[in-house]
């Protein structure tokens, strides 16, 4: 009798009262995954979100990094200050330079050898390993190889002088802006391509066999199956490299600090190398902050033209 | 099921919290102060390890601190040694979250900087013994810690450059002993010509490399209290003086090492391969050639003379105390304890030189090489007191690299470099 009550009860319950269980439930259901996607969040605040507030707060003051109290509100004048500092044009045109010049090479070379890589072979892994080594080495170490690869005594020129004579005398790489920006390319390049060329293997492997086959039967050639079918059916990919290759080519700083730091005086300075001198060396925050932003707000326009107009051909192409 | 779905949703949630909790938290400070029936502990950060030096930590914190903590009983001393690289932005960013030691071994051209915003006690006006305690060191070296009538710290450390050579080179050039003066140099420039051997290398053009020459050659960088650079920096004896080294260079036996070449050798390097007859440099050189080159014997003597006579540059470290200590009392207390002579000669033994001419003949005794280091001192002049010391740098060499580089002339690399220091130096 008891138990059959019991029973009842519990079996009425739900029953009684419908409406408020099941809206308590759907309460509860919707409540949980917020609370799990809490801790991301608050980590995505606190490391990134309050961060980039801070320094945009900071760009607008003359800021006094050891008592914020004694700062002093500015508006736009480290703005104005940026866009009349013909350093900071120098620095930008560096950074400019060093995007266009390792963008283009670690997408085609990147591409070419994904395209080498792609056919089975007994030494494809060994291969895959050996081009993505360099992705995954520090960027400190690499950096110092190179310093010293390109040493007015170091190995390119014992290469290029006592070995094949091709120069009368050493040259001195690292003395001169053009010759040290070369040199910071070269890395920028050797270190990237790897990374680019495991995203396109990836895209290689989702484009359909049919449809190269069925090039194939309507005659046409390796190079025009490359053209009409493979690049289209990739494109995805070419947006996203170079999309993420465009925002780490401006945001290039540890091989130009540790190659050159930016000298000779100041002539190899990329936007970050000259961001970092305004507030680590002169403790100008507010100066610093101010570039940061420009160089946040470049990158964002420039993602976002880049995806416009690479979207855009993608759905001409396909209409 | 639920039950640990739940339990899972109040442990993000309560991480989340203490996420933010931690991460907004860190402006707020140290509450801690000691009373005085509890011991106090005063922290100290310096770059005493730099270059993996043990040595000198292991006097600090194996022989001094124990020292000074077994004759004042209830302070304890926490020394963390940072990389000397990366002190300054340790620094900067624990001053702008409230985190800053007790006591900071500075090197001696921050102290104006850190004093400008507020960030040092100044000990002439705390320390009622300041007077007597900083007349007992250089004073090259006590002007260091002036900053706008005030002094915010003490010498702990000094050194200076000299000239260094070795006897190879001296042969190369036909000379038994170390050129003395500006003719003896170029005696040397003329013998060395086209020998492949250059006659003198550096590493940049800023005061800390060109002011030897400037106050050898009879010239001076600003007026005396320090607020004028025109009419002084761009005199005619210091456009001669300047024109002399862009003359060597011109005429490759100063090495593109000194307009900026990363490439090029280093003058650690350079010296004791025989691809330099000399350079300036520190003390500290000793220890790295040592292990790097035990073979070598370098020669120190005093900078060559010019019409000024033989005038180094002091290098070396301040001991500051922080406004934000809340155990000034230990702190100072510790700061008396770094002058006095038991600190001063262990840490001589680790290559540190004395910052007390008093104790340069027992330093000469610990190690002879020293003499020629105290002897420089003696005349040794301090750079440009100033916040603005680093552009004061930059502006010096950019405009002398310029020079070098055959830009532009001397005497109008001058004129606008003490434009650009009389602005730095009115606080622009």
């Amino acid at each position: 009798m008891a138990l059959t009550t019991a029973l009842g009860r519990a079996a009425g319950k739900p029953t009684a009262r419908p409406g408020r269980a099941a809206s308590l439930r759907r309460r509860r259901i919707s409540t949980t995954p917020y609370l799990f996607l809490l801790p991301g969040i608050a980590v995505f605040v606190v490391a990134i979100i309050w961060p980039a507030i801070s320094a945009f707060q900071m760009s607008l003051y003359k800021w006094n990094v050891f008592n914020s109290a004694l700062s002093r509100w500015s508006g736009i004048d480290n703005y104005v200050r940026a866009f009349q500092d013909p350093h900071f044009w120098l620095s930008l045109s560096n950074s400019g330079i060093y995007m266009v010049a390792t963008v283009i090479p670690q997408i085609v070379l990147g591409l070419g050898i994904a395209l080498l890589l792609k056919r089975k072979s007994p030494s494809q892994p060994v291969f895959r390993v050996l081009f993505y080594l360099p992705v995954v080495t520090s960027w400190v170490v690499v950096s110092l190889l190179f310093k010293y690869l390109f040493d007015d005594s170091g190995l390119i020129n014992f290469t290029l002088h006592d070995f094949l004579h091709l120069e009368a005398s050493n040259t001195s790489w690292l003395a001169g802006r053009w010759s040290a920006l070369v040199v910071i390319c070269l890395l920028g390049i050797w270190k990237g391509i790897g990374w680019s060329m495991m995203i396109y293997l990836a895209a290689l492997q989702g484009v359909p066999e049919s449809l190269e086959e069925a090039a194939e039967m309507d005659g046409a050639n390796r190079w025009q199956r490359f053209r009409v079918v493979t690049l289209p059916a990739i494109n995805p990919a070419t947006v996203f490299v170079s999309v993420m290759l465009v925002i780490g080519g401006l945001n290039v700083f540890t091989s130009v600090q540790l190659i050159t730091d930016g000298g000779p005086i100041g002539q190899t300075d990329v936007v970050l190398t000259y961001m970092y001198t305004q507030a680590f060396k002169y403790s100008d925050f507010g100066y610093a902050s101010s570039i940061a932003v420009i160089l946040a707000v470049l990158v964002f326009i420039l993602a976002v033209v880049q995806l416009r107009v690479m979207r855009r051909d993608d759905t001409e192409e396909l209409s | 099921m639920k039950r640990s779905t739940t339990a899972g949703a109040a442990v993000a949630a309560a991480l989340a919290i203490t996420l933010l909790a931690t991460g907004c938290s860190s402006g707020s400070g140290d509450s801690g102060g000691g009373s005085a029936s509890k011991p106090v502990t005063i922290t100290f950060w310096g770059a005493y390890g730099n270059g993996g030096n043990s040595t000198q930590q292991d006097a600090l914190n194996k022989t001094l601190i124990p020292a000074f903590e077994k004759a004042n009983p209830g302070i304890t001393v926490k020394y963390t040694d940072i990389a000397y690289d990366s002190l300054l932005q340790k620094l900067t960013t624990s001053a702008a979250g409230g985190q800053l030691p007790d006591l900071v071994r500075a090197d001696l051209g921050w102290v104006p900087q850190f004093a400008q915003n507020g960030v040092l006690v100044p000990l002439s006006d705390s320390m009622p013994d300041y007077k007597s305690l900083a007349s007992k060191d250089y004073n090259g070296s006590v002007a260091t810690n002036l900053y706008q009538g005030k002094y915010y710290g003490l010498p702990l450390d000094t050194n200076t450059r000299v000239l260094i050579t070795d006897e190879a080179a001296l042969a190369k050039a036909g000379m038994t002993k170390a050129p003395a003066t500006f003719d003896d140099l170029q005696a040397m420039a003329d013998k060395l010509k086209g020998s492949g051997v250059s006659l003198f290398a550096d590493s940049k053009l800023e005061a800390w490399q060109i002011s030897p020459w400037i106050w050898s050659g009879g010239g001076v960088l600003t007026n005396a209290k320090e607020t004028k650079a025109t009419g002084y920096l761009n005199s005619a004896k210091n456009v001669k003086t300047i024109q002399m080294l862009v003359d060597w260079y011109n005429e490759g036996l100063i090495p593109n090492l000194i307009t900026g070449n990363a490439g090029a050798t280093g003058t650690s390097d350079g010296l004791p391969k025989s691809d330099y007859a000399t350079i300036f440099d520190g003390p500290w050189m000793a220890g790295i050639w040592a292990g790097q080159y035990p073979s070598f014997t370098p020669i120190y003597s005093q900078i060559p003379a010019g019409p000024g006579g033989s005038v180094s540059v002091v290098g070396g470290e301040d001991i500051v105390l922080t406004a934000s200590s809340k155990h000034q009392e230990a702190a100072e207390k510790f700061i008396r304890f770094t002058q006095g002579s038991a600190f001063q000669l262990a840490m001589v033994k680790t290559g540190q030189m004395t910052v007390r001419p008093a104790l340069a003949d027992q330093q000469a005794a610990i190690d002879p090489y020293f003499k020629a280091f105290s002897d420089q001192l003696k005349t040794a002049k301090s750079r440009i007191a100033s916040p603005n010391q680093s552009k004061i740098d930059t502006v010096l060499n950019t405009t002398l690299t310029q020079a070098f580089l055959g830009t532009t002339t001397v005497k109008a690399a001058l004129d606008s470099a003490a434009s650009q220091v009389d602005a730095l130096l009115a606080g622009n």
